[in-house]
């Protein structure tokens, strides 16, 4: 793998310099015989070195395009003609010329490249950074409820109530619960981390997807009726399926958490020229403008009023969709409907389905 | 009169020994406790239980060398329980001969079912002779052996030949997650490839059309995604 992408690299910056070169050969042509304009062909040559310098990587395809050029012009284009000749000052100095714009050329633009790098890792530290500060935020309160509850228990046992007993043990079930859909989502981000994603995508049936996805779903909201609309036929599409699965019932349960008012909530997959098209709709109250931008980086810990215990896993896991929907490729998008509430949407790829029933 | 159920415990968590041990045997079973491989080794032996929950990181050696050993020679369930949730694992396990797999952090419901389940289907296999005949039964679903015929709620539905060799496969091995790779060496004679396990994918979804069943229903085939599927035998 890591062999055959060197390979179409070198392949690419060679085609480049030969291109470059090529075009460069057949101005200076046109140059001195139409215009008869000899002395500016050295600048024209010194230009194309500059941009092979830039569109290849590392310097060895400026160095070796300056050889040519070099030679080139002191073959083609100076006197005397169609001979090479170095004695002549002139031809040294521009050769020497063009060799040290090739060299700091490609030294700068190696340095943007490793600049660029170096950006896109500080933002999926500060990404992860963000995603840390969430979390360790909100397991602060399942935690305080389940040590304290059953501390409570062990130290009053024989003084609570049968009751008093039941409902602080009520509370240390449901706040574990809490916590093991938070280390879910966790879960998936370590195998998205560190670069080298461990996404381990196979051909996988849609509708075995979404049944997944409902009975996970119909668990913790049994109550929470889904409108679904799927395409008829069979529907293959490439991913980690473990992942997808978190991505849906992470948005499902979203829109259960935080679309208030909601009566309606619809999960709608078409399929547009080779590509599955996911769509998740609810008719509640929509996502405040302000929080439309920052709603899947992380950043959304609880603010101002949002005590309330269901409004904990806000951040956490819409950011986790993003994360996986972006390791498969794709993006992942919300927007408020005109008729009220929201809609998340993303695609996938589909697979073909080849014909050996 | 001791007919309870033995269940041999392999797991090194001193809190989970007690809540699994509270669990099952607040539910009538019988417990049996050992903290690593070695000891799970000799009290499998010398204690000869109906069925073993085998925890996969333990202090001594990995889990799956105490499955190896007892799957030498014998058919006894075996449920793995394992804090790592990715689906390799679970279809490595189960191809190594693990009857379920159920992964940590579980509930206390979850657990209970897997265990009757796998003594259930323990019943099942020991009096399994040959050739399938006679009935199945499995909530809707009735499979009449002989005549070849399948029906739910009474109503007759027609599969095709594959459709029929695989519910039929997965009915004989009632109440397991069957891995997509054991369902295509059984029906296909073939090797697992990407090409068969989308075919078996297909040949799933043209039995749950006819069945009539709709993506979130709880019926009697499960869908464990990326692993296989699982023919539930719930009387």
């Amino acid at each position: 793998m890591d062999r055959a992408n060197r390979c179409i690299k070198m392949i690419k910056n060679t085609v480049i310099m030969i291109v470059v070169l090529a075009a460069v050969f057949g101005i200076s042509v046109a140059l001195q015989n139409t215009f008869s304009i000899e002395e500016h062909i050295t600048t024209v040559f010194v230009f194309a070195v500059f941009i092979i310098s830039i569109l290849t990587d590392g310097y060895i395809y400026g160095i070796i395009s300056t050889v040519i050029s070099v030679l080139g012009i002191n073959f083609a284009f100076t006197f005397p003609y169609f001979a090479f000749n170095f004695t002549i000052p002139e031809n040294a100095l521009s050769a020497i010329v063009m060799v040290i714009i090739s060299l700091i050329t490609s030294a700068l633009t190696i340095q943007i490249k490793r600049w660029e790098t170096l950006k896109a890792e500080g933002d999926k530290e500060k990404m992860r950074a963000n995603l840390l500060r969430a979390v360790s935020h909100d397991i602060r309160t399942p935690l305080t409820t389940i040590y304290g509850s059953s501390s409570a228990i062990l130290e009053n046992y024989g003084t609570l109530t049968d009751e008093q007993k039941r409902n602080l043990i009520d509370g240390i079930k449901q706040d574990s619960e809490w916590l093991v859909r938070i280390v879910e989502n966790l879960l998936s981000v370590t195998k998205l981390d560190g670069g080298n994603i461990k996404l381990i995508k196979t051909p996988t049936m849609l509708d075995e997807l979404i049944d997944s996805v409902f009975i996970k779903f119909k668990k913790r909201y049994p109550s929470q009726e889904v409108i679904l609309d799927l395409p008829d036929g069979n529907v293959f599409i490439l991913i980690d399926a473990i992942l997808m699965e978190q991505v849906l019932v992470n948005i499902l349960e979203n829109a259960v958490q935080h679309a208030k008012g909601m009566t309606e909530l619809k999960l709608k997959v078409f399929v547009i020229s080779g590509k599955a098209i996911f769509e998740i709709s609810d008719n509640g109250c929509g996502i405040e403008k302000d929080k439309l931008s920052r709603l899947f980086t992380g950043q959304i810990i609880h603010d101002e009023s949002e005590t309330d215990n269901q409004k904990r896993n806000a951040g956490i896991g819409l950011s986790v969709c993003a994360s996986i929907i972006k390791a498969h490729g794709s993006r992942i998008y919300a927007e408020n409907l005109k008729t009220g509430g929201a809609l998340f949407c993303f695609e996938l790829d589909t697979e073909e389905m080849d014909n050996e029933q | 009169m001791n007919n309870k159920y033995k269940i041999l415990l392999v797991e090194d968590e001193k809190n989970i020994q007690t809540f699994v041990s509270a669990l099952l045997e607040a539910n009538g079973y019988k417990v049996l406790i050992a903290n690593d491989c070695a000891s799970g080794k000799i009290m499998y032996s010398s204690h000869i239980p109906d069925l073993v929950i085998l925890d996969l990181g333990l202090p001594d050696r990995d889990g799956s060398v105490l499955l190896a050993y007892i799957r030498q020679n014998d058919l006894t369930p075996i449920i793995v329980l394992s804090a790592r949730s990715d689906e390799n694992e679970k279809v490595k396990m189960l191809d190594a001969g693990a009857n379920d797999y159920v992964t940590k952090p579980f509930g206390t419901a979850e657990l209970l079912a897997r265990v009757r389940a796998c003594l259930r289907n323990r019943r099942q296999s020991s009096s399994k002779t040959g050739a399938l005949t006679g009935i199945f039964t499995a909530k809707d679903l009735e499979i009449r052996y002989e005549s070849r015929r399948v029906f739910i709620r009474g109503e007759e539905i027609k599969l095709t030949q594959t459709e029929y060799n695989i519910l039929t496969y997965l009915s004989e091995n009632a109440d397991k997650v069957m891995t997509y790779s054991a369902i295509i060496s059984a029906v296909w004679r073939e090797t697992p490839n990407e090409g068969n396990i989308k075919r078996l994918q297909v040949n799933m979804a043209n039995m749950r059309k006819k069945f009539g069943t709709k993506p979130g229903d709880i019926t009697f085939i499960i869908n464990e995604l990326g692993v296989g599927y699982r023919l539930v035998a719930d009387n």
